[in-house]
Parts: structure tokens; sequence; C-alpha cells
């Protein structure tokens, strides 16, 4: 803990190892976070073209990337 | 099937997906459910586990050690923290808008068959769920109409390779000497 506060002080190690962990956890938090948002959306009944120009992506690319999953989470943020 | 489960045993599956939970792992293995096993709640078969030298705190301190931290573990986080997010905060506001666990791995599809979307058993490891399966099998050659927490202990012995298995050995119990003192502890019960 007292080693991540001193990371934090250094933010955007110099170090590649530290700074790349960070890139890999930011990129797995995105792709939860996409998940949660692409399925509220689909919730709230928008199209994969709607999605797609929101996220600033292919149409064919979000479909193909969320489609086929159960939507996860419970409640839609309506 | 689950409806052949006792109280006790549900409360063993309860805790065992609870336990998945606070470890952020993404399947409730063998493991979770030594620990739903070891739960006071479950009766007697807690005391029994104890009683054979098997702690709780010892055994998530091993599992800590040997299971792989989900995606967005621990040390994620702390990855997280060194650019200055806060991935509690981020799950936090995540969780409140949509629900608990939302910023989970989803389960994957084709999971879901025996234990159904009502349950845990969504997230069971093929091995976890064998151990179910075996205690089934187990009430049915005792010929008991119900599942216990004793049940399940029999089927994790039975399937004897999981990570549960591994530590119960690794702790110095003999699982066969283990074995036939929750065969003869269920028949006092009954």
């Amino acid at each position: 803990m007292s080693q991540a506060t001193d990371l934090a002080a250094a933010a955007g190690s110099a170090d590649p190892r530290v700074g790349l962990r960070a890139v890999v956890a930011l990129r797995r938090l995105l792709e939860r976070l996409e998940i949660v948002q692409v399925d509220n959306a689909r919730r709230q009944g928008w199209s994969w073209q709607e999605i797609a120009d929101a996220l600033e992506v292919s149409r064919q690319g979000v479909h193909k990337k969320h489609a086929g999953r159960r939507p996860a989470g419970r409640q839609g943020g309506s | 099937m689950l409806e052949r489960f006792t109280p006790q045993a549900r409360q063993a599956l309860e805790t065992a997906r609870a336990e998945r939970r606070r470890f952020r792992h993404d399947h409730i293995g063998t493991e979770h459910l030594l620990l739903g096993l070891l739960d006071e709640r479950t009766g007697p078969v807690a005391g029994l586990l104890r009683a054979a030298g098997v702690d709780a705190d010892q055994v998530r301190a091993e599992i800590e050690r040997e299971v792989e931290p989900a995606e967005l573990g621990e040390s994620d986080a702390e990855a997280l923290r060194s650019i200055g997010i806060d991935l509690d905060a981020v799950r936090a506001t995540v969780e409140r808008t949509f629900g608990e666990g939302a910023l989970e791995a989803p389960v994957p599809p084709g999971r879901r068959k025996l234990f159904g979307g009502r349950y845990p058993g969504s997230r069971l490891t093929p091995r976890a769920r064998k151990v179910l399966e075996l205690s089934l099998r187990e009430a049915l050659r005792l010929r008991h109409e119900h599942i216990g927490p004793e049940h399940i202990l029999l089927g994790l012995l039975r399937e004897g390779e999981g990570l549960a298995a591994l530590l119960l050995v690794r702790a110095g119990l003999d699982l066969d000497d283990l074995r036939r003192r929750t065969v003869s502890s269920l028949e006092q019960a009954a």
C-alpha cells in the first residue's frame, strides 16, 4: 500500500514495468466499462449503429464484440 | 437439484459465493466451497473440519497464494493508483447505478445449465460443479433424501483433485480418514 502511494507520487512512472502495467490495468477497466455501458444502451433500446457512433467505432466492430454476449448487470440506469 | 440442498448446504454455497466475490476471483472453485463448509453456520461439518486441523484463515492465505487474482484484482487497482485512478471509487460509482458486481467479468455463456440462473452455479468451475454432482451421488448412495454440507464435503473428498483437496492434504489431513469421520458424523445425526 505504501508502495502504491510512492507510485502515485511518481504518476506516469519512468519505469516501463510500472507504466506498462498501468496501461494493462486501464485496458481491463476500459473493457469492463464498455460492457457495462453497451449493455445499458441496449437495454435502453439503442441500436448498434447509435452505440457505434457514440463509441466512435464501426457498427460491425461493436456488434461483433458485444452482440453474442448475455447482457450483464441487473438494473437499467435510465 | 438445488431443491435437495438443506438450508445449511445452501448457506455453504452462499458463503462460497461471498468468498469468491471477496477474492474477486472469476469463478467459484473447490477452494471457495471448502471455505463455505468452514462457515460456522453450516453446522457440524465446520467443527469437524476445524477439529481435523483446518483453519479458515490459513485456507484463505493459501488461496491468496495459489489462485491468480481475476482481472481487475488488487494488482490492477495498484497499477491504476499509480496513474491516479481509484479503482474502488470507479467500482463504487458504477455499482451505484448498475448494481453490485457490475464491473465483474460477464459470465461466459453456456455455463448455466445445472444450477440455472438462480444460483452461483453459473460461475462454478467444472471441478466445483463436479463436487456438487458428487454430493448428490453421495446422498443417494447413503439413502439420504437431502444434500447437507457433509455430502458436499464427501463430494469434495471424492473428487479429490481440486485445490481444496490439495490444501487439506497439505494441512496434513488424511482424506480417507476425514471421509470416514464425515460419514460417521452423518450416521450419528440420523
